[in-house]
């Protein structure tokens, strides 16, 4: 009997190891994936290009190099290599021709989809993404009018690598940015449709001294506006300043937002604010088959500089502050929509859903044709603007008096 | 396959023959037969002499040179009996050979302990535990005198548990000091001290000690069943006993803790447990042992609460890193990468990239190599010391490391897991690090699902266990959430009103409600 029970203990304890380490994959055996770029090319096929990590130049230890070695020590950090397919897999297995290692997606922070691909439809790539297992939807999507391969050749001064560097840069939500997963939300929306960053290398520094040219004329990867698509096809593109008013209007996103406005009291000169909160209200109403949107913006600001000499301890001053901002950021906020409203004629800023949310009934008749309907709608804006904080200065400091 | 663990039919240790002899009114016959017994004992002194007062009688003492103290001997008995007539007696008084025993055994020996012994056994017993037999001509009856004294390690700072703040004194190897110790400490008839002989051959003296009032009775009854169930021929240190009246004999886990801190064992006997002392160790035997005694140390109970708390959690994470910190540093390298911030991976990925074995390999040679350098610091001879740590040193720290054998975050694991043990009661880590080998391996297999896996059967097991009737895991498992106050954190003294539950639920308060000190106008 014991005989027998430690007989099945110990074949027990051998399918531990004959389950073979079913999906072990020792460090040095991946290829980690930092970036990943999808083109469209002339012939209508796909090209994959993965920004990969070179461990080694991630050095540490007491192999040398160590961190900020890399393209300072003259080796590449990271290893740009793309193929062409007819789908995105089959590129990734002509890529996994020429590479190595398993093709690890697990940290992947970016994608890349170039304007030929976005205006073609992004759905046909998309897919791959959302049914691989270890591809986040943490992921930053972006679009770039360039070519995704070209945009991630680049590196970073800062940064490790140019990959890490776009992600972080889209942490800090300085300009407006989307992940994976909202994106892939945005496509199955009928109510909203999906806006995607847009990014571009851009000539960046200078060199510091003779022989650092080479190392400091580069280029960097840039946030540079937002991509407007109807359904999943690029039809415009929103510059930096456009952006800011897309962010204004998609969920208030636009804390540390910078609002500049003419002095109230000397023209020609300007007063700098900064967004310390920001909220929008949607409230569409249905009359008579008309479809009209109430939106209230409401946003808290600090002073941050003043050219002139306002007088901030004067509530007629911040009162007069506060109007101008308002002005301004409802200016900047109809201008995005005009553009996006009037000559995209596509709901990018989820008031389809807004609208479902208020009048389920109507929505079921309007959901297929909400574009149109859209582009036919009032909207009507409030803003409303509390001045918070003027810093510790009431005035500027160098006040003559 | 496990006849190893069987239980074989023994007929036991064989008993001398002469054990229960009597002894004989004849001191030549009693001598004879004892120096038979005692042949080859080189060690032994037989001394014969004659009785001052009754020149007619012949005297002779037994002892073992070394084991009895000889000034006692000498001043106190055999000078007394020798050369000096008991002062306060008339010189005319005149004694008979009858009443020869009864004289010397009142009035001719200045010795504090005095027994009697007729039978061969018990003489034999007493002079090799070294006490001094008196035999006198003409009566079959022996005096035994208590005259111990022999060379003994005096009592010095604990070698396994050491304390910056508390007391410093911890047991030797004699069993008198130290049952002194805790009487020292606790000075109440309560605490008793049973003794029971255990070992055919070694007759090793073992103390069962506990507090009467404050131990639940059935345990005291309990040990002394499991104790005298013992029929071995030697019992030299505590473990013999351990292993023999410990309640789960196959489990890698020991649910019999031990310590040489006399302080540490007053208290556990305050929580009413009962400790096992073995003459000839100083590693003293409590019981019932429960888990979290790894994350107490003594120091817990004498230093500020605050701090103390946080170092039982300290303790905690230890234990819990220990435990599984190569396991999962295996796992999550060689299964789960995306579990990683990106910036960690590369740094790792480009640490591994030189590296020619697989992460487990790795691993398991660091671990290795630590548990070599930690066996050889414990068994090498003490001046080569400095040598075997500075090789150690070099080897695990930089050699490996710039040969590019292993990456510097695997001896970071494997250090940290090393160190992290030695902030736990040293005796209850061993199982723990015998676990973690195979811990390491499985999730080298099957990673983390297999690593939790693991750790459920592990606890599971824990879970399963009793140590003399408590769970192994209480107050954890089962629960009493009144008592973490005592494993999570060290709650004040005011505040730790009970004894644990399940210990000490005959006399359950440890001290008056409301101690907590406040200013004299608020005092009740």
């Amino acid at each position: 009997m014991k005989r027998k029970l430690f007989l099945i203990l110990l074949l027990l304890l051998i399918t531990i190891n004959i389950s073979g380490c079913w999906s072990k994959k020792e460090l040095n055996e991946i290829a980690i994936i930092l970036g990943t770029g999808v083109d469209y090319t002339k012939d209508n096929k796909i090209q994959l290009t993965y920004q990969l990590a070179r461990p080694a130049a991630f050095g540490g230890g007491g192999m040398g190099g160590g961190p900020g070695g890399g393209a300072a020590m003259n080796q590449n950090i990271t290893w740009v290599v793309s193929a062409t397919g007819d789908t995105v897999f089959d590129a990734q297995k002509r890529l996994a021709q020429q590479i190595p290692r398993h093709l690890y997606l697990g940290h992947n922070v970016v994608l890349i989809l170039d304007e030929r691909l976005c205006r073609h439809g992004v759905l046909d790539v998309i897919n791959f993404f959302h049914r691989q297992p270890l591809s986040r939807g943490t992921v930053w999507v972006m679009a770039t009018p360039q070519e995704a391969k070209k945009v991630l050749e680049s590196h970073s001064e800062l940064q490790m690598t140019s990959a890490q560097a776009v992600g972080f840069l889209a942490r800090l939500r300085t300009g407006y940015v989307l992940r994976f997963r909202d994106f892939s939300q945005d496509l199955a929306s009928r109510g909203t449709n999906p806006v995607l960053t847009q990014v571009e290398l851009k000539r960046q520094g200078v060199a510091q001294g003779p022989g650092l040219e080479k190392v400091h004329h580069h280029q960097e990867i840039v946030l540079t506006g937002a991509a407007i698509f109807k359904g999943d096809k690029l039809i415009g593109w929103l510059d930096c300043r456009e952006t800011q008013g897309l962010r204004w209007l998609l969920k208030g996103e636009v804390r540390r937002m910078g609002v500049t406005i003419p002095s109230p009291i000397c023209p020609g000169k300007k007063i700098s604010l900064e967004v310390m909160k920001g909220k929008i209200n949607i409230d569409p109403v249905y009359q008579k088959g008309k479809i009209k949107f109430f939106l209230t913006i409401k946003a808290e600001i600090d002073v941050i500089e003043q050219q002139d000499e306002e007088d901030f301890t004067r509530p007629e001053m911040i009162k007069a502050v506060e109007n101008i901002a308002a002005a301004e950021i409802r200016q900047r906020v109809k201008t995005t929509l005009d553009k996006v409203q009037g000559e995209y004629k596509v709901d990018s800023f989820g008031f389809g859903e807004a609208f479902h949310r208020k009048h389920k009934r109507e929505w079921s008749k309007l959901k297929n044709r909400w574009d149109e309907e859209f582009a036919n709608a009032q909207v009507y804006l409030t803003v409303k603007v509390k001045l918070r904080d003027t810093g510790l200065q009431g005035r500027r400091a160098s006040l003559k008096r | 396959m496990f006849d190893f663990f069987k239980r074989l039919e023994s007929p036991g240790v064989k008993e001398q023959s002469w054990r229960s002899q009597k002894l004989k009114t004849s001191l030549k016959e009693n001598l004879t037969t004892l120096h038979f017994i005692l042949a080859d004992c080189y060690d032994v002194v037989f001394r014969e002499f004659t009785f001052a007062q009754l020149p007619d009688i012949r005297l002779a003492l037994i002892y073992v040179d070394g084991l009895a103290d000889k000034i006692q001997v000498s001043n106190f008995v055999m000078r007394s009996l020798s050369l000096e007539v008991p002062p306060a007696l008339p010189k005319e008084y005149k004694i008979t050979k009858a009443q020869a025993f009864d004289f010397i055994r009142d009035r001719g020996l200045c010795i504090h302990q005095i027994g009697e012994a007729n039978t061969l056994g018990e003489v034999i017993d007493a002079v090799m535990s070294g006490d001094t037999a008196l035999l006198i001509d003409g009566h079959a009856k022996t005096i035994i005198n208590g005259a111990r004294g022999w060379e003994a390690r005096s009592i010095e700072d604990s070698k396994t548990e050491a304390v910056v703040r508390g007391p410093r004194e911890s047991f030797v190897e004699t069993l008198r000091t130290n049952t002194s110790l805790l009487r020292r400490r606790i000075k109440n008839p309560a605490l008793k001290i049973e003794i029971m002989p255990i070992g055919k051959i070694t007759h090793t003296d073992v103390a069962i000690t506990y507090i009467k009032g404050v131990v639940y009775p059935g345990l005291v009854t309990e040990v002394k069943e499991r104790l005298s169930r013992i029929e071995i021929d030697a019992v030299l240190e505590s473990g013999y006993l351990e292993e023999l009246i410990d309640d789960n004999p196959l489990s890698p886990f020991c649910t019999i803790n031990h310590t040489d801190r006399a302080d540490k064992v007053a208290a556990l006997l305050l929580e009413g447990r009962v400790a096992i002392i073995t003459d000839g160790t100083p590693y003293v035997l409590t019981v019932p042992t429960l888990f979290n005694e790894i994350i107490q140390s003594p120091e817990d109970y004498y230093q500020r609460y605050f701090f103390y708390s946080l170092i039982r959690l300290i303790r905690i994470a230890a234990l819990i890193i220990f435990l599984t910190a190569p396991a999962s540093y295996v796992a999550l390298l060689t299964f789960h990468q995306e579990m990683l911030p990106t910036a960690l991976l590369l740094s790792i990925a480009g640490q591994r990239e030189a590296v020619p074995f697989p992460t487990l390999v790795e691993v398991l040679i660091m671990d290795l190599t630590f548990e070599i350098l930690r066996e050889a610091g414990i068994r090498m001879p003490q001046p080569v010391g400095q040598a075997v740590s500075i090789v150690g040193a070099l080897v695990i720290g930089e050699a490996s490391v710039k040969a590019g054998l292993v990456a510097p975050a695997t001896v970071i694991v494997v250090a940290l897991t090393g160190i992290a043990s030695f902030t736990l009661c040293y005796s209850g880590t061993l199982p723990l690090r015998l676990i973690k080998f195979p811990l390491t391996m499985i999730a080298a297999f099957t990673g983390l699902f297999g690593l939790i896996c693991s750790l459920i059967i592990l606890i599971t097991h824990l879970a399963s266990l009793r140590s003399f009737g408590i769970p192994f895991l209480y107050p954890v498992m089962p629960l009493s959430p009144a008592e973490l106050k005592d494993v999570v954190v060290r709650a004040p003294w005011w505040a730790l009103l009970t004894r644990p539950h399940l210990l000490g639920k005959e006399n359950l308060h440890r001290m008056k409600t409301g101690l907590k000190p406040r200013p004299p106008g608020e005092r009740k």
